[in-house]
């Protein structure tokens, strides 16, 4: 390419990006640096520093230690985990069968897919479903929930019609049936989409935050982002503040509110931060190709 | 038709595999959409409900609330899709001076961010750097001599706040799809601009941008077909009692009369009218797109 020395223009364009990448890049970084400062100097953080003042776990500790904050720790690993798994498994199941050739009652199939795929169902009538089948306030109505996306599915089938039918051909001849298929060839072979599209409901699963706060109703069944918005939007104290009396008797200075906000906020980033090189190697490159195709 | 038959008995197994899917959207799909027709009954806690007709729409459309809820909506909606929608794409036309560097790549990664963090992690971070006393922007707007301003309780800004972390959040991602047009632009192509003198403004200007129409119309109408979806977990954490009415859209009015309230009839034919326009958006969106792309939604 021949672009590739230094202009002006280029170095004008370059520093735009920087400072729009920076907006991005400083505030999160920022929650990390405050979430880890030690206490008696969290106070003096400005806002785009990114590094530590000083260095503690004290805030992580305090917040982890509060038993509704690890109780809703909990609640929404065992959701992402549990809802993740069964979702990439049925979306996964039933692409499959829909790609089988000679399947009687397809085209009707796809068309009441489609007819999901573009109603929604509203609030009122979603909560009534779990009030009546007794899955309110209970963690698996958040498992259940939105547990197969109609685009995802498509998406998959996409991926197995690629799987060379000679293959699947060979194992019928052996006597493997449909569910030995399924095991053995399909799910290992469609191994990378599989991680695509799980990340994508784990993410989603995680994340979610409105629905879980309306089916999950007991302190119990909080999930972290629930917790979360309790201490930023209502800016309810209550529960940190109760961790913060553990602490003082345990004869550490008292604490930053804002820097046990920054240590839940770090605990609820955290896992997408882990997630986030498959995301990037496998998603961002499947819609990169997707969009060269099209 | 007995050949059919046969066919579904040899595939039996794949039926079965079918089930546990088609159950969860029998479930959670086709039956809250019967359940839509509360909207039509008077709601009883006791008893059989009892068919009203039209009442609940009648009164919904005589609710100042819920013309105000409606227009709420709509502004907040259209601003975002017309504010937001050129700026991936000026961000993919900067982003493609650059070629496969390690600079390249760092901002890619980064801006990817925001787009993977719930709406609570964002108010919390954006009430951080909003903050009038300790918050970045405001200790701009003070170097440059200006009083401070809490952004987040002031109705003129409110929809602005809205606006600008819905971009915060989406443009890195939404830039994809633009980049992957550009990477398919033939090199050919450019090697035939240079031979003719053109410099790189024109080959942006004559060759990029016109390979991005296309991708940009078909994003352009199908952010169209969900005009009625403003945000709700957004606004949910963004809102506050001093700018409530000045965001107050349709998801948020019908959680807070339906489950809040428990006027369960009232908030359906609330939620009833708001997909039923959604879904002559999409499908219209999605007819238009077909037209004039052969791409549709599906």
């Amino acid at each position: 390419m021949i672009g590739n020395k230094i202009t002006l223009s280029k170095l004008f364009i370059g520093v735009i990006l920087s400072l729009l990448t920076l907006t991005m890049f400083v505030p999160i970084v920022n929650m990390f640096a405050r979430a880890f400062s030690s206490p008696d100097r969290v106070h003096l953080l400005q806002g785009y520093e990114i590094l530590p003042r000083g260095f503690s776990l004290i805030h992580f500790q305090v917040v982890l230690q509060n038993p509704i904050v690890s109780q809703a720790l909990f609640n929404s690993l065992f959701i992402t985990i549990v809802g993740t798994v069964s979702s990439i498994f049925l979306t996964t199941v039933t692409a499959y069968v829909l790609t089988r050739k000679n399947l009687v009652g397809k085209t009707p199939i796809m068309v009441f897919l489609i007819i999901i795929m573009i109603f929604e169902p509203g609030i009122i009538q979603e909560y009534m479903v779990m009030k009546d089948i007794a899955l309110l306030d209970n963690l698996w109505a958040m498992v259940v929930y939105r547990l197969v996306n109609v685009y995802y599915l498509i998406i998959m089938m996409r991926f197995i019609e690629e799987i060379p039918e000679s293959l699947i051909e060979a194992a019928k001849i052996d006597g493997a049936g449909h569910m030995k298929l399924f095991m053995r060839i399909v799910l290992p072979l469609a191994r990378v989409p599989l991680m695509t599209i799980g990340m994508f409901y784990a993410v989603v699963k995680w994340n979610e935050f409105f629905k879980s706060s309306i089916f999950l109703s007991s302190k119990d069944n909080t999930v972290l982002q629930v917790m979360l918005r309790q201490f930023i939007v209502e800016r309810d104290t209550s529960t940190l503040v109760g961790a913060a009396e553990l602490l003082k008797n345990s004869g550490v200075a008292q604490l930053d509110f804002s820097a046990l906000k920054a240590a839940t906020i770090v605990i609820a980033i955290v896992p997408i931060l882990m997630l986030y090189p498959i995301i990037l190697k496998h998603y961002t490159g499947g819609v990169m190709e997707g969009g060269v195709k099209e | 038709m007995s050949s059919r038959l046969m066919q579904m008995w040899k595939d039996k197994m794949l039926y079965i595999m079918l089930v546990p899917a088609f159950a969860y959207f029998i479930i959670f799909h086709i039956w809250p959409i019967f359940g839509m027709k509360l909207a039509f009954y008077e709601y009883r806690i006791i008893g059989d409900n009892v068919f009203v007709g039209m009442k609940y729409f009648t009164a919904l459309f005589n609710t100042p609330v819920f013309t105000n809820v409606l227009m709420n909506t709509l502004i907040v909606s259209a601003m975002k899709i017309v504010i937001i929608f050129p700026l991936p794409v000026i961000f993919a036309l900067l982003l493609n001076e650059f070629r496969n560097g390690r600079f390249r790549k760092s901002i890619q990664v980064i801006s990817y961010l925001p787009h993977f963090l719930s709406w609570v992690v964002i108010a919390g971070i954006w009430f951080e750097f909003m903050s009038p006393s300790t918050g970045i922007v405001n200790g701009i707007i003070q170097l440059f001599g200006f009083p401070a301003h809490d952004f987040l309780t002031d109705k003129s800004a409110i929809r602005w706040i809205l606006v600008l972390s819905e971009a915060w959040r989406s443009i890195g991602w939404d830039s994809i799809i633009f980049l992957a047009a550009i990477i398919g632009i033939s090199p050919s192509l450019y090697e035939a601009a240079y031979v003719d003198g053109a410099n790189r403004w024109h080959i942006v200007t004559k060759i990029v941008i016109p390979h991005l129409y296309i991708p940009m119309v078909t994003i352009f109408i199908l952010n169209i077909g969900f005009l009625m979806n403003a945000g709700l977990d957004q606004i949910l954490n963004f809102t506050n009692d001093a700018v409530n009415s000045k965001i107050d859209i349709i998801d948020t009015y019908v959680y807070r009369i339906g489950l809040l309230n428990f006027e369960y009839s009232f908030a359906t034919a609330a939620s009833l009218f708001k997909s039923v326009i959604g879904v002559i958006l999409v499908l219209s969106t999605h007819f238009i797109s077909k037209k004039l792309t052969s791409k549709g939604a599906w």
